[in-house]
């Protein structure tokens, strides 16, 4: 293994993300803005190889650490890559990179796309560093790079709607993330650490059951700021117009990778520092209501991207469902719903946007009969849609049938009715919606509406492809899950592996 | 030294209750600005120390008088970092808070609210 590539990982998006306007000068003087782009496309593919060449070491059962500046643990920033963060990596860079091909069709007609490129390399390169740093301020600046360039993003195309959103957006994510840095200095009061693994285990000598006053302080503030990142229910009010305002290749980054991102974090937060014997009530009535609530108003939506934006809130609510009932199934149960989340999330706004793209809007009481103009689209849309609401064989029904059978077993049988009739609901709202888009009366309009360009199908049919071999081969998905849950119950093993027996 | 603390907290109150209840964007900035400028002060007195030196080992102070009297030098560091962060987020709002004047002739919060759905 290249013995630097936790760093470059992060350093290449970003060295990436400055080089692209310079590169772009030079492009735009000799007409040839298509060797930007790919310069883009082959730094995140570049990206996802140096991941993935991480991926035996860590699967094996290795804990990465590397040391910024050689400075042992405690008091240096290390990245430390397990299991989990291995897994977050991927789908965020997987993902990164079809969108990253998306986008090359999907936003050529727009202007600045310079600075379009240089913060889609700069969101990448902030949610790597999220994902793989060992230092928990370290995790703050880059939550905040994170947060700032999807500030940025949708409020791209600076109209109306896009900077009503991105201000809401803005004033929601400055709040979380102003609670966040509250909590970081209360844990630095505390234990005077801001190694994951140190607080860990300074945390564990004070003691978890039962929490003393000051770390529920701390953990109110941190899952405070971590849920308006996620969209958690209370705090959900600023996504859906996000995402119906900002262009689908944004929302597609946005909805399958700082989604993932967020949720990652309150993973680690939660089972890392925590240890999770206190917090799984609390994970399992915070996702049952975002469960619902997300489900109940992604009913009455007339705006397709809207709608799947309140549909992902809900999916949201499954994953800390699973997670929080704390059993060995839920946990991998949540676990693989995060991966097939970040999938069918991506596929069913990949086909929004490829909707947008040829008709030019995405309100449903417009829209109708397109089946006969896009196919292809209606068909992945039509797989997306039976993957999110459960629907065998698609992957959606694997990861909630394990969430529904972890439940039970966990003697909480009732809240995995309850997510069994969101399921239904959902499979209600997608199919009005797959209804209301491609079937039904055309409109004269819509009759030379073509098929979108191979460039936006080709990433949406490797989506869809996933979709279906995860859902056939379940056990797949659980083999790559599984060394996220190794690595999530096992808080021991990364203590000892960060901090060297100190 | 409690006092810091104090005036940090009443610091992070006001903020959040003028990011909350404020409805103009600029007063909303301001609280903002207010909250974190709050949580610097928290971070910055939890390294305090009254009398303290600079946390450097020279021939003057050897490392025993660093380590009895030294500042902790970390918080100053954290604080240093959030300052630059809460500047570009602050750049940003303000700069979408110039935009969204342009379109809706009013800095009002409660007056953008044409995304409903």
């Amino acid at each position: 293994m290249i013995e630097a590539a936790p760093i470059l990982v992060i350093i290449i998006p970003l060295m990436g993300s400055f080089l692209t306007p310079l590169i772009s000068i030079l492009t735009k003087r000799y007409k040839k803005d298509r060797i930007r782009d790919l310069f883009v496309v082959s730094i995140v593919i570049v990206t996802l190889l140096l991941v993935l060449h991480m991926l035996p070491t860590v699967w094996s059962g290795n804990i990465i650490v590397y040391r910024l500046g050689n400075w042992t643990p405690p008091w240096g920033i290390c990245l430390a890559i397990d299991g989990l963060n291995i897994m977050v990596a991927l789908i965020v860079s997987g993902i990164a990179v079809l969108v990253s091909i998306y986008s090359l069709m999907y936003m050529k007609n727009d202007t600045g796309l310079e600075k379009y490129y240089t913060l889609l390399l700069l969101i990448l390169a902030s949610m790597m560093g999220v994902t793989l740093t060992g230092d928990f301020f370290n995790m703050f600046v880059f939550f905040e790079i994170m947060s700032t360039a999807a500030y940025a993003l949708v409020a791209f195309r600076r109209n109306w709607d896009s900077i009503e959103a991105s201000i809401k957006y803005m004033v929601m994510g400055s709040l979380g993330a102003s609670l966040f840095l509250l909590g970081i200095s209360f844990i630095y009061s505390l234990v005077g650490s801001l190694n994951i693994a140190d607080i860990a285990q300074k945390i564990s000598i004070i003691g978890t059951n039962p929490l003393p006053p000051i770390l529920i302080l701390i953990l109110a503030l941190l899952m405070t700021g971590l849920s308006i990142k996620i969209a958690m229910v209370p705090f959900h009010a600023w996504m859906p117009d996000a995402y119906q305002a900002a262009p689908s290749a944004v929302v597609v980054l946005l909805a399958a990778g700082t989604t993932t991102v967020g949720v990652y974090m309150m993973l680690r937060v939660v089972y890392i520092l925590f240890g999770v014997a206190a917090l799984g009530a609390m994970l399992i009535v915070l996702g049952s209501v975002t469960m619902v609530v997300g489900a109940l108003m992604a009913l009455v939506q007339r705006d397709l991207k809207r709608l799947l934006a309140y549909s992902g809130i809900s999916q949201v609510g499954y994953i800390l469902l699973g997670v929080g009932f704390g059993t060995a199934l839920g946990i991998e149960g949540g676990l693989f719903h995060l991966l097939n989340n970040a999938i069918y999330k991506a596929l069913l706004f990949m086909c929004a946007g490829a909707i947008f793209y040829r008709v030019g809007t995405c309100n449903l009481d417009e829209l109708g009969g397109l089946s006969k103009n896009m196919p292809i689209t209606a068909g992945l849309f039509t797989i997306g849609a039976l993957a999110i609401s459960g629907v065998p064989p698609f992957n959606g029904f694997a990861s909630k049938w394990t969430i529904y059978i972890a439940g039970i077993q966990a003697g909480k049988a009732f809240f995995s009715l309850l997510a069994i009739i969101m399921s239904v609901l959902t499979l209600a709202y997608l199919l009005k919606a797959v209804n209301a888009i491609f079937l039904g009366q055309r409109p004269k309009r819509f009759e030379n509406v073509k098929e979108a360009p191979l460039t936006m199908l080709f990433p949406m049919m490797l989506l869809a492809v996933l979709c279906i071999v995860l859902g056939v081969l379940p056990s797949l998905g659980i083999n790559i899950v599984s060394p996220a849950y190794n690595a999530l119950t096992n808080q021991h093993g990364y203590i000892q592996a960060v901090l060297g027996g100190i | 030294m409690n006092f810091d603390y104090i005036v940090a907290m009443l610091m992070i109150s006001f903020g959040l209750y003028c990011l909350l209840i404020k409805r103009n964007l600029i007063k909303m900035v301001i609280g903002l600005e207010i909250l974190t400028f709050g949580i610097h002060l928290f971070l910055i007195s939890m390294g305090y120390r009254e009398g303290g030196i600079a946390p450097i080992v020279t021939s003057v102070n050897p490392a025993s008088v660093v380590a009895t009297l030294g500042v902790d030098p970390l918080p100053q560091a954290l604080v240093l970092t959030s300052i630059v962060i809460d500047v570009c987020v602050t750049a940003m709002l303000l700069s979408l808070a110039i935009h969204a004047y342009r379109h809706y002739k009013t800095l009002d919060m409660s007056e953008l609210r044409r995304l409903k759905g």
